[in-house]
């Protein structure tokens, strides 16, 4: 038996028809009876103390229903962390100073836009300009304006400093000392963002002591705690309903300003309160990704094995603690997963300056992390005269192997997936190539590997997933899950799972989803959690239903259960296909005689069961996941060698997913982080000057356009299945495979040009002037030996 | 509290003079409206808010990411740059005109065979934008098709599925559906 | 959306547009596809109180003149001009031009008037004002200048990206301008100022009517290039657009024009380089000396992330290579490098 009709199948999405026809609902499409519209008053200055502030002329303007500022609020924080370490260090509202351009001031409701528009205009605020710190360094050193003070644990005499990190094992001095070859090298990434397509949007409407939301978000039940948190109000009183979500990236997840003040603006008027932000709003004043230095020092034998390594990193976090400290922390894990580092010495700051506050973006550090390392790996594989490939699998952990935080690596298939994809890339081969030759033409193909790690599912608030599966009495079902569809199919993926567990059609199920009222809480649609954590909680709920149904079968039937199976809504005599009763049949007789029982399955799942909660961002100790995902990807480039334009041309991505639920949607999340990834090589760059972003639209933040995608080919190194009834173990597929494809063009404009570029994006400008240095280096080492012989 | 004639002018009111409301007859998906604009109305405005079809969206406001791509007198058109009054007795077709009745057209049924929706949010608007194309030009290559969507932006799939999905309409490359 | 109320009234005719505009001088601006002017708007670059609709009149197709010139009406969409094959068979690379404006959206919404007409750009100023670069700089009327700090008042470094104009230049084509007191007809060039903050030389009752191409003269090879980052949805980083007429012998350049769009406050032609290609033999190092020396003498602005450094270095690039091509198409053998 064994064959598995539904997972593992490319079923057609779940949300599909309704969002190819229009039908599907989004925040904004939700429309409510005498709605108001909110505008926020942004900072215009970087960092600046309110002196004196008045919005009694806004307030008086005909048309404006509510005016609020933080003193209108209950004065609690939040933040993206809420640890005792880390406790939440953000108001929805400014107090007393501002630390970031955009930063909110106040909020006004009002009848249209141009009434709220012109409120804004008619609030009064006298400045104290205070001195403002933008870069990272600049910002740590001990005379630097003081945005907040520097945390209490922070390491050393540094200042702004809003978290660390810092960890260690073995003994790197020695293990420098007992090393063949030893390299240093500084990386850094560009500030880019999440350019989701849906702008962020919410809709409050306080009725009756309940307060209905709609908002576009990642998780609607972390969404639900910090709104009510600082609100003042019990989680009962809020209900964020479902919306479908028009991508996030990592851009979504934190309680944002405008979610509060609309839901604020309406418990004062007793009226809906919609905020939409404008695109200028989301590129100048909402949080973008985490530009990263990292300073990476690494010790190897003759033969590539990896013996010490030390690394610094610095987050330039934003004015606010934000996602920063989880960042630095992260960071620690993505050097730490793939490779055996027998002695390690980690320590990463999470900086404040004057810039608007950061999240998590698609990678969360990741993709910086592999860039660094993966380029650090090639040269040091150049210079001890070993090729890319067998320098990561001489460091390469192996499946089962213990990790240094006491996790387990089960059946990670890194090796695997390195092999494979020098294999089917014929890397080997390709390398070098092109840049040995000088052809007529000016373009030079290159090709490059990068390997990496990620996680799925670790413990975050909610840290669990719970789902039911309610039987309809004609055998079809309601599925009742709290996880969220922003893109990844969650729907579809969940009711591939319980299609399997049921032996019911993709027809027969309908799912109810993200509503904090109605369905089971949810891990939310970030840390990779969702087809691993909220899929096993929707297996076992599917399962518990089943269980449940063929009891009653065995009993009408008087057939063991063991000699029951299921199929297509039907409960067969393994034996006898004669003797059978319908889900229909069933159900009714569970009814009439099991005092009414209507057949709810139950479900929920967890990761780390024994684990109370995520490991310490500080010290890194603790276990973490349960659930390693590895991959290596190769990047084919072509680079223009008179203009340093490059671009990607092909892409293989070999990922352990460890089986993928539907193929089809794992190549679409693929597809997808290819075009992330390569617009973050060669195109994309928030630019910002005195904390102002000068590129706030998408004519000059160059996102890809359909030109610029490449060939995109993959391959599953499959380490685990799925068997009916068994828990499963798959990875994550969403974020993982965006690093190593950033890591391999880097390595692969190396390979076309000579060109080491130690910065994304690997601009034109950039290659050019590196292409000039590798001339000028070759040209002197000519005159050198000419001047020698 | 009354506000004073100074402060309304420092909030850029008008006194006296505002622009008239005027009528305007849209066929939107083959049925007449006629709505009450001002001129400063955007046509994705009016779609979405006076007449209510929510399925054209609205992204950037400037013209500059193509998710408010809708079709007048069968041109594709950014919706949230158009003036409605500009559209006065134009026909209008949006997303949810492509379909006919529970009847989806070829390049919806493609999108879903093909997997190249997957937030949804770029999606009505590229669907415009391809519907226009393939009424022009059946068998675009695949030049054609991406300088026909080169105007609408997607950050989640990539772009490879939605080329896939218009191949697969226009019946080259040998493109098959890859969803069941 | 846009912030403030206007009027609107629409124009049967060129002539009636041109008298809407008269009757508010200074406040009345004419709406064509608005893919440059509503923008604007709603940045409140600009507030006019009255805009005059041009969309209620039908261009006329382009037209082949008896003495070979092509006119093309300033009201035709960009996406005719790209599809037309009159265009494409007797101007191509006027097609071009039109072929690389923005996205096929703002192709078929735009106008060759319009895009022709289009406002100068810069990052500081194409954002909206709310809480960003509020105080209004030289370009809105007031005294600064965010990007270059130290400019004197009234120096405004903003660029002018139009992808067509040239094109247009480079075809030593005309503009034909209907005011209040007629028409008249200028060259292209002379539409623009050089002038950042008034880029066009047009008077507020003045409209575009239409754009008249002289034949090709004999021994005629075009290029055109629009150095963007992505290949599409952008303004250019520079555009290119050489004219070369060949002598009888195929070899000898009798005349050229190398104008490069999206780099000064107007396209820019750059005459030294053109000058020293006349009467000389078109080889490869002659090609790539003038590319360079053009490069250097247009001395592109910064703008939009990209210095001048890099821009010079892309223009003397492309500019090369789109004379090597224009060559090409001449038919000049072993003339591409």
């Amino acid at each position: 038996m064994s064959e598995l009709n539904y997972v593992g199948k490319s079923f057609k999405r779940k949300d599909g028809p309704d969002k190819v026809t229009g039908k599907a609902v989004y925040t904004q499409d939700v429309k409510l009876p005498n709605t108001l519209i909110g505008r926020i008053l942004r900072s215009p200055h970087a960092h600046a103390r309110i002196v004196r502030i008045d919005t009694s002329r806004a307030r008086a303007l005909p048309g404006v229903k509510a005016v609020i500022t933080v003193d209108d609020t209950k004065g609690i924080k939040h933040g993206f962390v809420e640890t005792p370490r880390y406790p939440p260090d953000q108001e929805v509202l400014a107090r007393g100073k501002v630390v970031h351009v955009g930063e909110e001031i106040a909020a006004v409701a009002a009848i249209d836009q141009i009434t709220a528009q012109q409120a804004l205009a008619l609030i009064d605020i006298e400045w104290e300009i205070l001195p403002a710190v933008f870069d990272p360094e600049e910002a740590m050193k001990a005379d630097a304006p003081e945005i907040h003070p520097s945390h209490p644990k922070a390491p050393g005499k540094h200042s702004n400093i809003g978290g660390s990190t810092e960890t260690e094992w073995g003994d790197v001095e020695q293990g420098f000392a007992e090393s063949d070859y030893v390299r240093e090298d500084r990386f850094e990434c560009q500030l880019r963002t999440h350019g989701y397509l849906e702008p962020h949007a919410t809709l409050a409407h306080w009725e009756s002591d309940k307060l209905n939301v709609w908002t576009s978000s990642m998780g609607v039940f972390v969404k639900r705690a910090k709104l009510a948190k600082v609100l003042d109000l019990p989680y009962s009183s809020v209900r964020i309903h479902k919306a479908y979500v028009g991508g996030t990236f990592g851009g979504k997840i934190d309680l944002y300003s405008h979610e509060y003040c609309a839901s604020r603006l309406s418990m004062i008027t007793g009226r809906p309160v919609q905020i939409t932000a404008s695109r200028e709003e989301i590129f100048s004043a909402f949080r973008h990704a985490q530009p990263l230095i990292l300073e990476i020092k690494t010790g190897v034998k003759k033969d590539g094995t990896i013996v010490a390594q030390r690394i610094r990193a610095i987050n330039n976090a934003g004015a606010f603690r934000g996602s920063g400290v989880v960042v630095i922390f992260l960071a620690w894990g993505f050097t730490m997963i793939p490779y055996r580092i027998p002695n390690l010495k980690y320590e990463g700051f999470s900086v404040y300056t004057n810039h608007t506050v950061r999240a998590p973006q698609r990678g969360h550090g990741a993709p910086k992390v592999r860039f660094a390392i993966e380029s650090q790996m090639d040269m040091i594989a150049e210079a001890l005269g070993i090729d890319p490939i067998a320098i990561r699998m001489r460091n390469a952990r192996e499946p089962g192997e213990q990790l240094p935080n006491g996790d387990n690596t089960h059946r990670g298939g890194l090796a695997a997936c390195v092999a494979l994809a020098a294999e089917k890339s014929d890397f080997l081969a390709k390398r070098g190539r092109n840049r040995e030759q000088s052809p007529k033409s000016t373009i030079r193909r290159g090709i490059g590997i990068g390997a990496s790690a990620y996680m799925g599912g670790t413990l975050i608030y909610p840290n669990g997933s719970g789902v039911i599966v309610k039987m309809n009495d004609d055998g079809s079902v309601i599925v009742l899950t709290g996880a969220i569809d922003i893109g990844q199919g969650s729907e579809t993926v969940i009711s591939q799972i319980v299609a399997e567990e049921l032996a019911i059609g993709m027809g027969d199920i309908k799912i109810i989803a993200a509503d904090t009222d109605v369905t089971p809480q949810d891990i939310g649609a970030w840390i990779s959690g969702n087809t691993y954590v909220t899929g096993n909680a929707a297996r076992q709920a599917a399962g518990n239903a089943r269980e449940k149904l063929l009891q009653v079968a065995a009993e009408k039937m008087d057939v063991p259960v063991e000699q029951l199976l299921c199929r297509d809504k039907v409960v067969y005599h393994r034996l006898n296909a004669e003797v059978k009763m319908t889900y229909r049949e069933v159900i009714a007789a569970s009814v009439a005689s099991h005092r009414g029982d209507t057949i709810i399955g139950e479900g929920f799942w967890r990761t780390m069961r024994d684990e109370p909660t995520h490991p310490s961002l500080a010290t890194t100790k603790g276990r973490w996941t349960e659930n390693y995902a590895f991959s290596a990807q190769v990047a084919e480039v072509e680079v223009d060698i008179e203009t340093g334009e490059a671009k990607l041309v092909k892409a293989l991505t070999v990922h352990d997913c460890g089986f993928p639920i539907n193929p089809q949607l794992v190549k679409g999340q693929i597809d997808g982080q290819i075009s992330m990834a390569l617009g973050h090589a060669f195109m994309e760059e928030v630019l910002t000057k005195n904390g102002y972003t000068l590129n706030p639209n998408w004519l000059d933040y160059r996102m890809p356009t359909i030109h610029n995608m490449a060939i995109s080919e993959d391959a599953d190194v499959i380490t685990e299945q799925y068997r009916v009834g068994q828990p499963y173990r798959t990875k994550e597929v969403g974020e993982g495979l965006i690093s190593g494809i950033l890591a391999a063009m880097g390595n692969a404009v190396y390979d076309a040009t000579g060109v080491r570029l130690h910065s994304t994006p690997f601009s034109a400008e950039k290659i050019l002037a590196g292409l000039r240095a590798v001339e000028y280096a070759a040209k002197k080492s000519r005159q050198d030996e000419a001047a020698q012989a | 509290m009354e506000m004073s004639a100074s402060d309304a002018a420092r909030a850029g009111i008008a006194a006296g003079t505002k622009s008239r409301t005027r009528l305007i007859s849209l066929c939107v998906n083959g049925e007449w409206h006629e709505v009450a604009v001002k001129p400063r109305n955007m046509l994705v405005e009016v779609i979405r808010d006076t007449i209510g079809l929510t399925g054209t969206k609205a992204s950037c406001e400037s013209g500059t990411c193509g998710a408010c791509t809708v079709l007048v007198e069968g041109r594709p058109v950014l919706g949230c740059i158009t003036l409605a009054v500009e559209c006065d007795g134009k026909q209008v077709q949006t997303v949810e005109g492509l379909a006919e009745g529970e009847k989806l057209s070829a390049i919806q049924e493609a999108f879903l065979d093909q997997g190249a929706v997957q937030c949804g949010f770029c999606t009505p608007g590229m669907l415009m934008s391809a519907t226009a194309l393939l009424r022009r030009n059946p068998k675009p290559t695949r030049e054609d098709i991406n300088k026909a969507l080169e105007g609408n932006l997607c950050r989640c799939t990539g772009y490879n599925a939605i080329v896939d999905a218009v191949l697969q309409v226009s019946g080259q490359g040998g493109v098959e559906p890859v969803m069941e | 959306m846009i912030f403030f109320d206007f009027d609107y009234e629409r124009a049967d005719t060129l002539e009636g547009a041109v008298a809407l505009l008269a009757r508010m001088p200074g406040s009345a601006r004419a709406l064509a596809g608005g893919t440059d002017l509503l923008p604007g708007m709603r940045m409140e670059n600009i507030k006019p109180g009255l805009l005059v609709s041009l969309g209620a009149i039908e261009p006329h197709e382009p037209e082949l003149l008896a003495d070979g010139s092509l006119r093309i009406d300033a009201l035709s969409r960009l996406s005719s001009l790209e599809n037309s094959s009159l265009l494409r068979s007797k101007v191509p690379m006027l097609a071009e031009s039109a072929h690389v404006v923005g996205g096929n959206q703002i192709r078929q919404m735009g106008t060759l008037g319009g895009n022709l007409c289009q406002e100068t750009r810069c990052m500081q100023l194409d954002q909206k004002h709310d809480y960003q670069f509020v105080a209004p700089c030289f370009k809105r009327g007031g005294d600064c200048c965010y990007p270059f700090p130290r400019n004197k008042h009234n120096v405004c470094w903003s660029v002018y990206m139009s992808d067509i104009a040239p094109a247009l230049i480079a075809l030593d084509a005309e503009v034909e301008i209907l005011g209040q007191a007629g028409s008249r007809r200028i060259r292209v060039e002379a539409l623009f100022t050089g002038n950042g903050l008034t880029p066009l030389s047009l008077g507020q009752a003045e409209l575009l009517r239409a754009v008249v191409v002289p034949p090709a003269p004999r021994g005629f090879a075009w290029g055109f290039h629009k150095s963007t980052v992505r290949g599409g949805l952008e303004f250019g980083m520079a555009v290119i657009a050489v004219a070369l007429h060949l002598a009888e012998d195929g070899n000898t350049c009798a005349d050229a024009r190398i104008v490069i769009g999206a780099v000064r406050e107007g396209p820019a032609r750059a005459t030294a380089a053109e000058r020293s290609l006349k009467g000389a033999v078109l080889d490869g190092k002659r090609l790539a000396q003038a590319a360079a020396e053009a490069a250097k003498e247009i001395s592109p602005l910064p703008h939009h992330g990209f210095t001048k450094r890099h821009l010079t270095d892309n223009i003397r690039v492309y500019l090369r290579r789109t004379l090597a091509q224009a060559v090409e198409r001449a038919g000049g053998p072993g003339r591409s490098s």
